[in-house]
């Protein structure tokens, strides 16, 4: 289970407390992340984009330490671009997994950085690869990622079915971006998408104000001290001894 | 982590014209994890007491009871209500007895203070944990947002303003601090205190 590991920031250092995911279906894959950068507990930016553009039908979804995670996507991002000048075409995304995965392995005493891959390619259709924080590299369906994920896993197991379209897929990632903000102190803000599919990108935002609600014991707030009107105290209630 | 930071929450206390406010978040976690969105942390103590109590979750269960105790003791023995600035010294004492193995909360407190010639004056105070007391003139604040909640205080507050105005003020200070804190925020509750009632809101904020 992924969990953000404190003692491996350095003091002051910024943190992307985070909830990623990123979902394969039909015709492309959808990548989604919450929008909260935090140092400590103060919430340094509460408009963050974590979706980082790495070539132009691969995307990858950074938690963990701000610094690593931008460190290397700019690294894979050149290396990708090397690739598409020397071979002439599009790389896969099997390749920006395997770059993201090299350089999170051989640096993973030095790293905080637990990455989510996805996009499109022409050999394998729409993948995700994830890759947490010791360097391993996972094909799966869909993945989800950061110190929010932990909250989500239930919900993501009994929700999720194969063959789904564009717009399920979505609200599979909205409403579990939306449990996971939530429930977890380091995930917030507004929920970024993107869909990414053969012949384009497509940039989804979602406002705090229309975030997908869950139960939030309204009912059980009656409890709390009622509107009441007082009596105007006079020595009538003094105590007799 | 620090101990006061572990369950999160969040409180402050305004001066307005005749009237007083107290306000705080709702949030209960542990650490990252929010557990519980009704927490409540200010209490009355009398019609014209209210004491916030920020901090560790169990501590402000223990204190509450304690002061409960105390308040009442005081009721049988003297006869009369106690009065906020008589209460603020008993938060003290309490707090100090505790001076090597403290409780770990920093108290607010609100009220209305009877003065001489029968009227009432607004009333507040903070403490730190183990009971130096501050009696601010504006306004007081403490918990995991403080440091915001100082910030947009001192940006907002100005000097007598009316009951609805300070609504207005300890509301939107109060909303905006907690929104910049992981710890706190889960909903806030504002108890609006004048010379003959008390008017409690809950807001709705965000839930992140």
């Amino acid at each position: 289970m992924q969990t953000v590991d404190m003692q491996q920031l350095k003091s002051g250092e910024v943190n992307l407390g985070t909830s990623i995911m990123a979902v394969q279906f039909r015709d492309g894959v959808v990548v989604g992340a919450d929008s909260r950068t935090t140092t400590g507990s103060y919430i340094a930016n509460r408009v963050t984009d974590k979706l980082t553009h790495i070539h132009d039908r691969i995307y990858c979804c950074r938690s963990g330490s701000a610094a690593d995670t931008q460190a290397i996507a700019d690294i894979v991002h050149y290396h990708l671009q090397m690739l598409t000048q020397q071979s002439g075409e599009r790389p896969t995304v099997h390749i920006a997994g395997n770059v993201f995965q090299k350089l999170c392995y051989e640096n993973k005493d030095a790293l905080s950085a637990g990455i989510i891959v996805a996009g499109w390619d022409k050999d394998a259709g729409p993948s995700v690869y994830n890759i947490p924080l010791g360097g391993g590299l996972f094909r799966q369906p869909w993945a989800i990622g950061g110190s929010g994920s932990t909250y989500v896993y239930g919900y993501c197991d009994a929700t999720y079915q194969e063959g789904w379209g564009r717009d399920e897929t979505v609200n599979f990632v909205k409403n579990t971006l939306s449990l996971a903000m939530s429930r977890d102190g380091s995930s917030g803000g507004v929920i970024r998408m993107c869909v990414i599919t053969e012949d384009k990108v497509e940039r989804l935002f979602v406002p705090g104000n229309e975030l997908p609600k869950f139960w939030e014991g309204e009912e059980v707030l009656k409890l709390i001290a009622p509107v009441k009107k007082r009596h105007e105290f006079t020595d009538d209630m003094a105590v007799e001894v | 982590m620090s101990i006061m930071e572990y369950n999160g929450g969040s409180v402050i206390a305004m001066v307005g014209k005749n009237c007083v406010a107290i306000a705080s978040d709702l949030r209960l976690g542990v650490q990252s994890l929010g557990i519980a969105s009704n927490f409540q942390k200010i209490f009355p103590v009398t019609d014209r007491i209210f004491v916030g109590l920020p901090g560790l979750a169990t501590d402000v269960t223990t204190l509450h009871e304690q002061f409960r105790y105390r308040v009442n003791m005081y009721t049988i023995k003297e006869e009369r209500e106690i009065e906020p600035e008589t209460f603020a010294a008993l938060v003290s004492s309490t707090l100090y007895e505790r001076r090597f193995g403290p409780y770990f909360i920093e108290p607010v407190i609100a009220g209305m203070q009877r003065t001489p010639s029968g009227s009432y004056k607004p009333f507040i105070a903070a403490t730190d944990l183990i009971g130096c007391l501050n009696f601010a003139k504006d306004f007081v604040v403490a918990g995991t947002a403080s440091d915001k909640l100082f910030g947009v205080a001192e940006g907002l507050w100005e000097e007598d303003l009316g009951p609805e105005d300070l609504f207005e003020t300890i509301s939107q200070t109060m909303l905006n601090a907690v929104d910049r804190d992981t710890n706190s925020g889960w909903g806030v509750v504002v108890h609006l205190l004048t010379k003959d009632k008390v008017i409690t809101r809950t807001l709705k904020g965000r839930m992140d």
